[in-house]
C-alpha cells in the first residue's frame, strides 16, 4: 500500500542525488560575491605574514592579540631572524612575490591619487605604504582625509587591501608654509624646501624601510595618474634605479583641446656646461634645474620623448633624476644611498640621490616614453 | 495477488494496495504527510552532517565557508587580529638627556662575524645594562661567518627574552643575516694592513647601513653601535653617554696589554679631530681615496681621542671630534633619520665611521668625544705578541728550572761535588727541545 509508494520515492539514488542538490543549492547561497578561494588564499597569505609583536618592522601587519607567560606577565617579543641572502629584486618581481614599499611625502592629500594607488594591478598583500607629513594646519587636513582613504580600503575586499601602512609626522617645521605654486619654485626658496624635503624623505625610508622590502616606490601625493601596470613596468627592466617621465596633462585654450605637457626636470643628462658651473662654486651652494639664471645645458628627459613613435621600454642612462616617481631597489638604499640635505656635489635631494648612487657603483635610468601625471593647480 | 498479476491492463506498475488511487482523487492520506515529513528531516539531517564533515575535512572551504555562513555581518576571524595601520610622530622621539626616565627607546647594534667565542661576554653585558631592557630593541648582523655564531646567538637570545626575571627582556629583536662575499681575513694581522683598511673599512660601512636601515624603528629616539669584543664597560654606559645629550658621542677605548707590553694602550684610533695637514693631504688625493688613521702612509697630525686619556681625568669632559671610531657610539636616532650614514664609498677621503663623523658634522650635528671615560676593548694577541709571549714563557721556564737545580745542587752540594759541575753544564747547553715538560713537572712536584 503507502509504504510501497514511499519506498519508491526514498530509493538510495535519488535520496543521493537530492542530498547532492541540496547541498550544492546551500553552497551556491552562501558563496561570498568575491570569489571566495582566492581571497581566502591571500587572507591566509597575510596572516602568515604578520609579526607576532607589535615591536616589529612598519612592513608588516602585527597580530593584535598578545600571549601572556605563566606567570601573568606579558611575554617578551619573540627572537626573529631574517635572512637578507634570499631577498631578492628581479625582472618577475610580482611572480617572485618581492614585497615592495610605496613612500610619499604628504603636504595635501588628492582623492585622485589615492583611487589611482586603489587601482595599481600589482598584489595588494605585497605592498607596504609609507607616509610623511609636516605637523601643520595642511598636514594635519591631509592626514586626516588620508586616514579616511585609509579605513575606507581597509575594511573594504580582502584583495584590495594593502599590507600594511605607516604614517609618519616630521619632527621639523618645512621652511615654507605656503605651498603657493608661484612661491614654491622661486629659485631663493628652493635651496631650502629642497633640504627639508631631503629630511623628510629621508625620515621616511630609514625608518620604514623593512627587512622584507625588495623594492621601494617614491610617488609624490600630486602625482595623480600612472598606469595600473606601473609597478610591474617599472620592475621589468631590473635596473637599480629607475624614473618614468612626469607630465601634467592642461587644457590648452588656443587649441581648446586637452594636452600634455613636460612637468619634472629633476631627470637629466650632465653636460659640461654644468660641470664647469659646478667646479666654479662654493662648497655650500647648489646647482638647480629649470631656472633661467642658471643655464646648465643639460640634457632633459622631459624632451626626449618623442611622440610620434612612443616606445614605453626605451631606456637612457640618467646622472640626475627626480622624485615625483622613482624605482628605487631597497639594495640601494640599505648600502646607503640617501637623499643629501646638504650640497652634493653641488646637488641635493633627488638629484643628490642619483649621485650618491652612482657613487655606490649603481646605475641610473629613466624611461622617456613612459609617463605618469602630476596634478594641475 | 494472482489476480494483479494477471492483470492485462498492467496495472503491475502500481503497488497492489493503492485502490484508493485508482477509485480517483481522495484527500491525501495523514501517514503520507508525516512521511513525507520525516524524510525531509532525513534529507536535512544528511546535508547538514555532510556539510559539517566536508568543513571539517577540508581547512580551505572552512575558510571559504566560514565566514559566508555569518552571512558578513562579521569579518572572517582571520583578519579581525591584524592591525595593518601605524601612526608614528617623530616629534616625540628627539631624545633628551634622561631617556630612561622618559620611556625613549635605544636601538642597540651590533655586527658579528665569526665571533661566537666572544658572545658569552658580550651577552654577560648585555644582562648588567643598567637601561631599562624592555626600552632597548636588539638588533645583530650575522655576515659571512664560518662559525656558529647564528645558533649559538639565537639560542642565548632566547634563553634572555624567556628569563625568569621579566625585567630581563629586552624589546624587540632582530637576527639579520646577510653576506657580503668579504674575502678579506678578519684575524688581527691581516685586518690591520694598510692596503686592505680603505676596502674592509667600505664593506663594514655596508655591512653598518644594512643593520640600520632594516632595524631603524620610527619608535626609536637613540641608537647605540656596539661592538661584541669590549671585554670591560661601565653597566650605566648608556646612561652616561645620554646625559650628555649629544648627537653623536664616543667614549675612549683603550685595551689592558700584558705587563711586559706596558699593561695598556689606547685601541680605538679613528675618533680624532680635524687637522690642517690632514686637510691639505686631502685635497691633493684621488676621488676614491680613503684615509685611514693610524698608519705611517698618511700622516695626518690629528689630535687623537685616545692619546688625551688621564687616568684621573673628569670622565665628564667633552671634546670636539670630527672622525669617529666605532667601537662604542651613542647617536640621538634622528641623525640616522635624517640621512646621515656610514659611507660605502669616499665621503671627503673618508669611509665607515669616520666618514659617518664628517658626514654628521657637515650636517651641523654636534660629535663629541669623551676623552677620560674609557670603555676596554679586548686584547687579542698579534702573531708577533705571540711568539714574544712565547719566548718569555720558555725564558721564564728555563729561569725557573735553573733556580730550581740551583737549589737542588744546593742540598747535594755536600754530598756529590762531580755530578753537580755537569748538572749545571747541561743546563746551559740543552736549549728548547724539552723546557717546557720539563717546567711543568718542576711545578707540579711544587
Amino acid at each position: 500500500m503507502a509504504v510501497a509508494r514511499s519506498m519508491r520515492r526514498t530509493s538510495p539514488t535519488s535520496l543521493v542525488l537530492a542530498a547532492l542538490l541540496a547541498f550544492g543549492f546551500i553552497c551556491f547561497l552562501l558563496s561570498p560575491s568575491t570569489p571566495s578561494a582566492a581571497a581566502a588564499a591571500t587572507s591566509q597569505q597575510r596572516q602568515n605574514d604578520a609579526a607576532e609583536h607589535p615591536l616589529s618592522p612598519p612592513t608588516k601587519p602585527f597580530l593584535t592579540s598578545q600571549p601572556v607567560r605563566s606567570d601573568g606577565y606579558r611575554a617578551a617579543p619573540p627572537v626573529v631572524q631574517y635572512d637578507l641572502n634570499n631577498l631578492t629584486s628581479t625582472s618577475t618581481s610580482a611572480a617572485n612575490g618581492e614585497r615592495i614599499l610605496i613612500l610619499t611625502p604628504l603636504a595635501r592629500f588628492f582623492p585622485e591619487y589615492w583611487n589611482n594607488l586603489e587601482k595599481l594591478t600589482y598584489p595588494h598583500e605585497l605592498i607596504s605604504l609609507g607616509f610623511i607629513a609636516p605637523k601643520t594646519k595642511d598636514g594635519n587636513a591631509a592626514v586626516a582625509a588620508l586616514e579616511k582613504a585609509i579605513s575606507r580600503t581597509q575594511s573594504g575586499p580582502i584583495d584590495d587591501r594593502f599590507a600594511s601602512i605607516s604614517i609618519l609626522r616630521q619632527d621639523f617645521d618645512p621652511p615654507i608654509l605656503s605651498q603657493d605654486e608661484k612661491v614654491r619654485h622661486q629659485m631663493a626658496a628652493q635651496k631650502e624646501r629642497r633640504e627639508s624635503m631631503s629630511r623628510a624623505r629621508n625620515s621616511l625610508v630609514f625608518t620604514t624601510l623593512g627587512p622584507s622590502t625588495s623594492w621601494v616606490l617614491w610617488l609624490d601625493a600630486d602625482i595623480i595618474e600612472t598606469p595600473p601596470t606601473l609597478i610591474q613596468d617599472l620592475t621589468r627592466h631590473d635596473q637599480p634605479v629607475i624614473v618614468p617621465n612626469c607630465f601634467q596633462r592642461y587644457y590648452d585654450s588656443k587649441e581648446r583641446k586637452w594636452d600634455v605637457r613636460p612637468y619634472d626636470y629633476n631627470s637629466w643628462v650632465d653636460s659640461e656646461e654644468a660641470q664647469a658651473l659646478a667646479a666654479n662654486m662654493g662648497p655650500d651652494e647648489i646647482l638647480l634645474e629649470g631656472y633661467a639664471e642658471l643655464p646648465t645645458y643639460r640634457t632633459l628627459m622631459a624632451y626626449l620623448p618623442d611622440f610620434a613613435a612612443l616606445d614605453p621600454h626605451r631606456m637612457v642612462g640618467l646622472d640626475g633624476v627626480g622624485g615625483t616617481a622613482l624605482m628605487v631597489k631597497a639594495d640601494v638604499h640599505r648600502d646607503g644611498a640617501m637623499f643629501p640635505a646638504f650640497p652634493f656635489y653641488h646637488l641635493v635631494e633627488t638629484e643628490g640621490f642619483a649621485k650618491m648612487a652612482r657613487r655606490l657603483g649603481y646605475a641610473v635610468f629613466g624611461l622617456p616614453d613612459y609617463f605618469v601625471y602630476h596634478y594641475n593647480e | 495477488m494472482n489476480r494483479h498479476y494477471a492483470s492485462p491492463k498492467g496495472t503491475a506498475a502500481y503497488p497492489r494496495g493503492s485502490s484508493a488511487f485508482l477509485n480517483g482523487f481522495q484527500p491525501r492520506s495523514q501517514p503520507a504527510l508525516r512521511r513525507r515529513r520525516q524524510l525531509f528531516q532525513r534529507l536535512i539531517l544528511l546535508g547538514g552532517v555532510s556539510l559539517l564533515l566536508v568543513i571539517f575535512i577540508f581547512p580551505s572551504w572552512r575558510a571559504a565557508i566560514l565566514p559566508a555562513l555569518s552571512l558578513g555581518l562579521f569579518h572572517p576571524a582571520a583578519d579581525l587580529h591584524l592591525q595593518t595601520v601605524r601612526y608614528y610622530d617623530l616629534s616625540e622621539v628627539q631624545g633628551t638627556e634622561r631617556g630612561w626616565e622618559r620611556g625613549e627607546r635605544v636601538l642597540m647594534l651590533t655586527p658579528l662575524r665569526d665571533a661566537s667565542s666572544h658572545l658569552p661576554m658580550f651577552f654577560s653585558h648585555l644582562r648588567n645594562l643598567t637601561y631599562p631592557h624592555n626600552l632597548i630593541d636588539l638588533a645583530f648582523l650575522v655576515s659571512d661567518s664560518r662559525d656558529d655564531t647564528l645558533n649559538m646567538l639565537t639560542e642565548m637570545l632566547q634563553e634572555l627574552q624567556n628569563d625568569s626575571d621579566p625585567k630581563m627582556a629586552f624589546g624587540e629583536i632582530s637576527v639579520i643575516q646577510k653576506d657580503f662575499g668579504q674575502k678579506v681575513q678578519q684575524d688581527v694581522e691581516s685586518r690591520h694592513t694598510f692596503q686592505a683598511q680603505a676596502n674592509r673599512r667600505k664593506l663594514m660601512a655596508q655591512a653598518r647601513n644594512w643593520l640600520l636601515s632594516a632595524t631603524l624603528r620610527p619608535t626609536h629616539s637613540w641608537v647605540y653601535w656596539r661592538d661584541a669584543d669590549v671585554e670591560t664597560a661601565p653597566f650605566t654606559i648608556l646612561e652616561d653617554l645620554m646625559r650628555h645629550n649629544k648627537d653623536v658621542i664616543v667614549p675612549n677605548v683603550w685595551r689592558p696589554l700584558p705587563d711586559w707590553l706596558g699593561g695598556e694602550q689606547p685601541y680605538d684610533l679613528n675618533s680624532w679631530q680635524e687637522s690642517e695637514t690632514a686637510l691639505a693631504l686631502a685635497d691633493t688625493l684621488d676621488e676614491d681615496a680613503v684615509i685611514v688613521e693610524g698608519y705611517a702612509e698618511y700622516a695626518t697630525w690629528r689630535p687623537h681621542l685616545a692619546y688625551l686619556r688621564d687616568p684621573y681625568g673628569d670622565p665628564d669632559m667633552e671634546m670636539e671630534l670630527d672622525g669617529i671610531g666605532g667601537v662604542s657610539i651613542l647617536a640621538k636616532a634622528k641623525v640616522f633619520r635624517s640621512g646621515v650614514h656610514f659611507p660605502a664609498f669616499s665621503f671627503e677621503k673618508h669611509a665607515e665611521t669616520e666618514g659617518f663623523g664628517k658626514m654628521a658634522k657637515r650636517m651641523k650635528y654636534s660629535v663629541i668625544g669623551l676623552p677620560h671615560y674609557v670603555i676596554w676593548h679586548l686584547y687579542e694577541p698579534s702573531l708577533d705578541d705571540l711568539r714574544h709571549m712565547e719566548e718569555m714563557k720558555q725564558e721564564q721556564e728555563a729561569l725557573e728550572r735553573e733556580e730550581k737545580e740551583r737549589q737542588l745542587a744546593a742540598q747535594k752540594e755536600g754530598q756529590m761535588k762531580s755530578q753537580n759541575v755537569a748538572a749545571a753544564k747541561g743546563s746551559d747547553e740543552g736549549p728548547a727541545a724539552q723546557p717546557l715538560k720539563d717546567a711543568g713537572k718542576g711545578s707540579s712536584n711544587k
